[in-house]
């Protein structure tokens, strides 16, 4: 009875906070991507062929924590199966914001714009047996620099 | 050549359905799913479980020492008096000749009595101190050999295990241990068709033993006091086991009407030495 009210607790406070703090964090995504904007990132490995440019690695890394609501849901719909809609926004936060990051790092240096840009993401909860999923997106581009 | 980055519209890459939505119906399908599952496989567990001979159900009881937590050995003139009772009433209830009913008596204040594995009865001297004659002490053992009669312990036993293993499945925990640390002790519980099939048949053996029922509805009564001294709330029906003690007392009558058993009728007393075991016994609980 006790494990129960416990998981209760557990889950009304992940829900609350994890719900307060995602809110909180696509407003600030998305005025500060409205910002951003001025400064493209582009997937492609073509560079610009209007000129010579600087070359630099410019990179971008996030880590994002789980919340026990989602990661509660997460549990029932691995018996289910389908989409897995509570994790959705963990990723679509995190590398959004990794993006920013990398921006913020180009613009420092003066950049025009991030070419060949790449994900990479990586769950680093550790090997313990309930662990609460834990990820690291990082993304990384060449920023040019008209000379 | 252009290059840039446009402010993409939302809800695109997440689903725009409310978590709490979600999180509902996965938690009323995974409880329904539970729920089923639960059924099916506590009625499945019991069934496969009738089917294990008695002779096994012994090699399991076997596995533990029964001698260890009764209190046989104060009271023996009681105990001879009690398994020659318990063997007067496995004869009037057919029992096949392996399933040998043995049974133990526990020094402590518990109102209570029950059957468990390999035919093992248990009654407690709180319980033995309320019996107020032979023919209510023959209900009670009747209703508990009954119990071992019908496999009882070990269907309850078999569908527990398979719910358990199905739980422990899904919540990845582990319980090795069948019947728990206490063992044998540890009372199984016992749905409430069996409880109402071992009443009917404790009192087929109270008519054919004594010719009457008188004394057998006394049983009830004596939990049904024990139960509103304590102040203990009769769970609503539903979540019981037992049923209601008012609606035993009542399906007493029901089927002696509808049997045209006698009610009424000359009660047995107890012998003098049932009651003097009992009370040296509380003694010696006592100067413990």
């Amino acid at each position: 009875m006790y494990e129960l009210i416990i998981t209760l607790i557990l889950i009304s406070l992940g829900y609350f906070f994890g719900h307060r703090a995602e809110k909180k964090h696509y407003k600030s995504i998305i005025a500060r991507e409205k910002v951003m904007n001025s400064l493209p990132a582009i997937a492609s490995r073509m560079p610009p062929q209007d000129g010579a440019y600087d070359q630099m690695l410019v990179s971008g890394n996030v880590v994002i924590a789980n919340d026990y609501f989602k990661m509660f849901v997460a549990g029932l719909r691995n018996l289910f199966g389908g989409q897995m809609r509570s994790y959705e926004t963990l990723l679509d936060r995190a590398r959004r914001e990794a993006i920013l990051r990398m921006k913020d790092e180009a613009k420092a240096l003066g950049a025009q714009a991030v070419f060949n840009v790449k994900y990479e993401t990586s769950n680093i909860s550790g090997q313990t047996k309930k662990r609460m999923p834990v990820i690291e997106v990082h993304a990384y581009g060449t920023a040019l620099t008209k000379i | 050549m252009k290059y840039e980055n446009p402010q993409i519209p939302e809800g695109i890459n997440v689903s725009q359905d409310h978590p709490l939505k979600n999180f509902l119906i996965l938690l009323i399908g995974s409880i329904v799913l539970i729920v089923t599952l639960s059924i099916v496989l506590g009625v499945s567990g019991g069934w496969l479980a009738g089917k294990i001979p008695f002779s096994a159900e012994n090699k399991i009881a076997a596995m533990y020492n029964v001698n260890e937590d009764v209190d046989d050995e104060n009271v023996p003139e009681l105990m001879i008096y009690l398994q020659d009772l318990t063997d007067q009433i496995s004869k009037a209830q057919n029992l096949t000749d392996d399933m040998k009913i043995t049974v133990h008596y526990i020094n402590s204040d518990t109102v209570n009595a029950f059957a468990t594995l390999g035919g093992h009865v248990f009654l407690f001297r709180g319980l033995l101190e309320k019996l107020p004659n032979e023919n209510t002490l023959t209900m009670l053992l009747a209703h508990e050999i009954a119990h071992v009669k019908y496999r009882h312990p070990i269907k309850s036993l078999g569908s527990g295990i398979l719910v358990g293993i199905a739980i422990s499945t899904v919540t990845g925990s582990t319980n090795s241990d069948i019947l728990g640390s206490a063992g044998l002790l540890s009372s199984l519980k016992f749905g409430r068709d069996m409880e109402q099939q071992s009443d009917e048949e404790a009192m087929m053996t109270l008519h054919a033993m004594y010719g009457h029922l008188n004394g057998g509805a006394e049983l009830f009564n004596i939990f049904h006091t024990m139960r509103k001294a304590m102040d203990v709330d009769e769970l609503s029906e539903i979540f019981s086991t037992h049923p209601h003690d008012e609606n035993r007392i009542e399906n007493f009558s029901r089927i002696a009407k509808n049997k045209g058993w006698q009610q009424t009728g000359s009660l047995t007393p107890l012998p003098d030495f049932f009651q003097q075991a009992l009370k040296s016994e509380m003694s010696v609980l006592e100067e413990d």
